[in-house]
């Protein structure tokens, strides 16, 4: 009788924790929505042909439902903001035990980061993802010196404080999202022009550090594995710069590895891209005129050289893109 | 009886974590204070002293001849650069207000405080401020409290200086 009084005391303690961490969280829903980019992938059909990975230049740079419109081609973005290497090749191990696409895109751009940058993109991309070996390495891997383990297995930990600044929002969205993202893709229609940007700064090495390199040979390893043809690309953008000796190890690296490298920075023009209309914040990313735009060009890249599927012949998958497609178009007119 | 101390140890545990979570905090905010009040890297250049980590005002340090701004992939506020003739500010936002973050220089018209410029030597470095720096590759970094000054060394000469702020 006291051993079930106990253990009644125990779980009802564990569902008091569980729905205070729930409520404690944060929910990304209006305001800081990049946080639930990693949930929404589980909610997805798992039929992706093309498999985006990498940091807010895929996200905001590439949009699946373009891909689909254009070419027939199935595809999902998984990256976050300031996504780094071991957090991409942590999300691609994952996915691959959801699907095996015929492609994987890895945008370069993180190779500049070898060290964990910030706790609160950390919190971004992990927050919301599930638990898994993948996750537990991400953590590990991406931890500042002054952050703790446990606040990630106990997020109350970190997020305790929020009690006092609780919002609608913490309440409206407790058990319940709403989509954020159209296949990982996020609208965005602002128009911010390039003006000035700061000077390029000399570095003091611009060689790739080993570890960034190490997860790169992990995720030719894992494609190589799983009969996945790997593509790198970069993303177009005007800053943080891409240094020439950046693009070269990049070159040098594909070429040994018999990779396909695509740098979009280098061809701006033959893409129509236009800094004054196509950019939402000044030469970082680009809008969805933008998007738009290399989303259309890409598709072509991947339609002539790779044998990728048409969609847009097969029933069932057409049935499901058709209906994400109207939702693309009511989400952009509404924006 | 004794299952009900495991349970008991748990949770107390687990609160105790949490407390020991929120103290930590406390902690380091007096680390902070502490550290603020050690002795910091400044710039004083054309009669005027630009302070890491103090709040950028226009009104102070004249108007720029250039002036851009970076946005965050996620977070709001605007890291922005105010170009002068020979160096660069670099500022972080902060409850509504722009600090200094960096100071670059861009040519060798300008001196740092104790007199040292791009284009001069590692020894012309190293005796003015000695050899307690921090060497990654071709990076010498000085560190006073939060503020560091950082070279490059390139065969032996200064090819690049930034005044910068551990936020």
């Amino acid at each position: 009788m006291k051993y079930i009084k106990v253990t009644v005391i125990f779980l009802i303690f564990i569902v008091i924790l569980h729905f205070t961490t729930k409520l404690l969280s944060p929910k990304y829903m209006t305001d800081l929505v990049e946080g639930s980019f990693t949930r929404e992938y589980y909610e997805e059909e798992k039929n992706h042909e093309v498999i985006f990975i990498g940091d807010c230049e895929v996200y905001a740079n590439f949009s699946p439902m373009i891909l689909y419109e254009e070419e027939g081609i199935t595809s999902y973005v998984r990256g976050n903001s300031q996504q780094l290497i071991w957090q991409s090749y942590g999300l691609l191990k994952e996915t691959l035990k959801y699907e095996t696409p015929k492609i994987v895109v890895f945008n370069v751009n993180a190779m500049r980061y070898d060290k964990p940058v910030s706790e609160a993109y950390n919190r971004l991309m992990l927050d919301q993802m599930k638990w898994s070996k993948e996750k537990i390495e991400i953590i590990k891997a991406s931890m500042l010196e002054e952050e703790d383990f446990l606040s990630y297995l106990f997020p109350i930990l970190r997020y305790h404080s929020r009690f006092s600044t609780l919002t609608e929002e913490d309440f409206k969205y407790l058990f319940k999202k709403k989509k954020i993202t159209h296949n990982g893709f996020l609208i965005n229609k602002n128009v911010k022009p390039v003006k000035n940007l700061p000077t390029k700064k000399r570095l003091p090495n611009y060689e790739f550090k080993e570890n960034t390199y190490e997860y790169l040979d992990k995720i030719v390893d894992l494609c190589k594995e799983n009969n996945i043809k790997l593509i790198l690309i970069k993303a177009p953008s005007l800053y943080p710069y891409w240094y020439e000796e950046y693009d070269k190890q990049i070159e040098e690296y594909a070429e040994k590895h018999n990779l396909d490298y695509y740098n979009f920075t280098s061809q701006i023009d033959q893409i129509g891209l236009d800094f004054q209309k196509d950019t939402y914040d000044g030469g970082l990313h680009l809008n969805l005129s933008g998007a738009t735009k290399l989303s259309k060009y890409f598709s072509k890249i991947l339609k002539e050289n790779y044998s990728l599927t048409d969609y847009r012949e097969n029933k069932e998958i057409s049935q499901i893109y058709n209906q994400k497609l109207k939702e693309y178009y009511k989400a952009i007119k509404e924006e | 009886m004794k299952k009900k101390i495991v349970y008991f140890t748990i949770l107390i545990t687990l609160f105790g974590t949490i407390l020991t979570g929120c103290s930590d905090k406390e902690v380091k905010q007096n680390n902070n204070t502490e550290k603020n009040q050690e002795q910091v890297f400044s710039l004083t250049y054309d009669h005027m002293n630009i302070e890491l980590g103090s709040e950028f005002k226009v009104e102070k340090y004249g108007k720029e001849n250039s002036y851009s701004e970076i946005e965050s992939c996620a977070f709001e506020g605007l890291d922005k650069t105010y170009t002068y003739d020979h160096y660069e500010i670099y500022t972080y936002p902060e409850n509504e207000k722009d600090y200094i973050l960096s100071i670059y220089f861009l040519d060798e018209e300008i001196e740092t405080t104790e007199g040292i410029k791009i284009s001069d030597t590692y020894e012309d470095m190293t005796k003015t401020y000695g050899e307690d720096f921090k060497k990654e590759d071709n990076l010498y970094t000085y560190t006073k409290g939060k503020t560091n000054l950082k070279f490059i060394i390139e065969n032996d000469f200064i090819t690049s200086i930034e005044y910068t702020y551990d936020v």
